[in-house]
């Protein structure tokens, strides 16, 4: 079951983010990558997550998306245009060179020294919500706390950036 | 066959390839942030796959902090393209290299 569930969401997964970046439109792109982000909700929950599985489908294929699609929708019209200028097409192939270059490293490295197995089962109650704010509420309380100050100042920036030119109170 | 750690990890790996594939080909700003995105989470099923191998919860509060920093740099890096975009008329990087001339 686990295995058939693993290349499930495994291919799934490579196959949005495959679609994300050939896909020529920009709202496509988005939508395959919310495709690609639910799988790894998928693969979360195979790893004895469940806990990050659900907060991966809140945070990224819910906010974060939402986000996306929302500038895209602003910047409407050229931003979904297809992209007339591009890099020389000729080197295109190129690009594939380290991809495959550390594919087929890792390959060689696998059938040497074999594949590590994933080990026993966890503990009960592994991953669950529980034990992750037990952790974050305690033994990893100060980067708890410096978590909220970068979003915090990624909020006042953001506001910042974007209002632009217009009058700010300060001025 | 039982699914190992190796094959979550090359899982991983494809999928970051994929990204920064994608974030040099594609000109269009927007479509590069997410392929950063898809980096991001890439990385994630890593943490989460080694803390499932030392049955170690550190792994999670690494992802959610990952969540925290990924959403961050979403919401700076759009708020820049949207007030490129009100002065420049565009999101494609080939026209945005006034630095560069």
């Amino acid at each position: 079951m686990e295995v058939i569930l693993f290349w499930f969401c495994g291919i799934l997964m490579l196959f949005g983010a495959l679609m994300t970046v050939i896909q020529r439109n920009a709202v496509v792109s988005a939508v395959w990558l919310i495709f690609a982000f639910v799988c790894a909700a998928g693969i979360f929950a195979l790893l004895s997550a469940p806990f990050l599985a659900i907060m991966q489908i809140l945070v990224y294929a819910g906010a974060i998306m939402v986000l996306f699609i929302f500038v895209i929708m602003m910047l409407q019209g050229p931003v979904l245009e297809d992209e007339k200028r591009s890099i020389n097409k000729g080197l295109y192939p190129l690009i594939a060179v380290p991809p495959l270059a550390i594919i087929a490293s890792v390959i060689g490295w696998v059938s040497n020294n074999g594949t590590q197995p994933l080990g026993d089962a966890p503990a009960e109650g592994f991953g669950t919500a529980e034990m992750v704010s037990r952790l974050l509420l305690g033994k990893y309380l100060l980067a708890f706390e410096m978590i909220s100050i970068v979003l915090l100042v990624a909020i006042i920036g953001a506001l910042a950036i974007a209002q632009g030119e217009r009058k700010l109170p300060w001025k | 066959m039982e699914i190992t750690l190796t094959h979550y990890l090359l899982l991983a790996g494809a999928v970051f390839m994929t990204g920064m594939v994608g974030f040099i080909v594609r000109r269009n700003a927007i479509v590069m942030l997410m392929c950063v995105e898809l980096m991001l989470c890439s990385v994630n099923i890593v943490f989460a796959a080694f803390s499932r191998v030392h049955g170690d919860g550190g792994g999670h509060v690494f992802v959610l902090m990952n969540f925290a920093v990924a959403a961050a740099e979403a919401a700076i890096g759009l708020a820049l393209l949207v007030e490129i975009y009100r002065r420049r008329r565009t999101v494609n990087v080939d026209d945005l290299k006034s630095l560069m001339e």
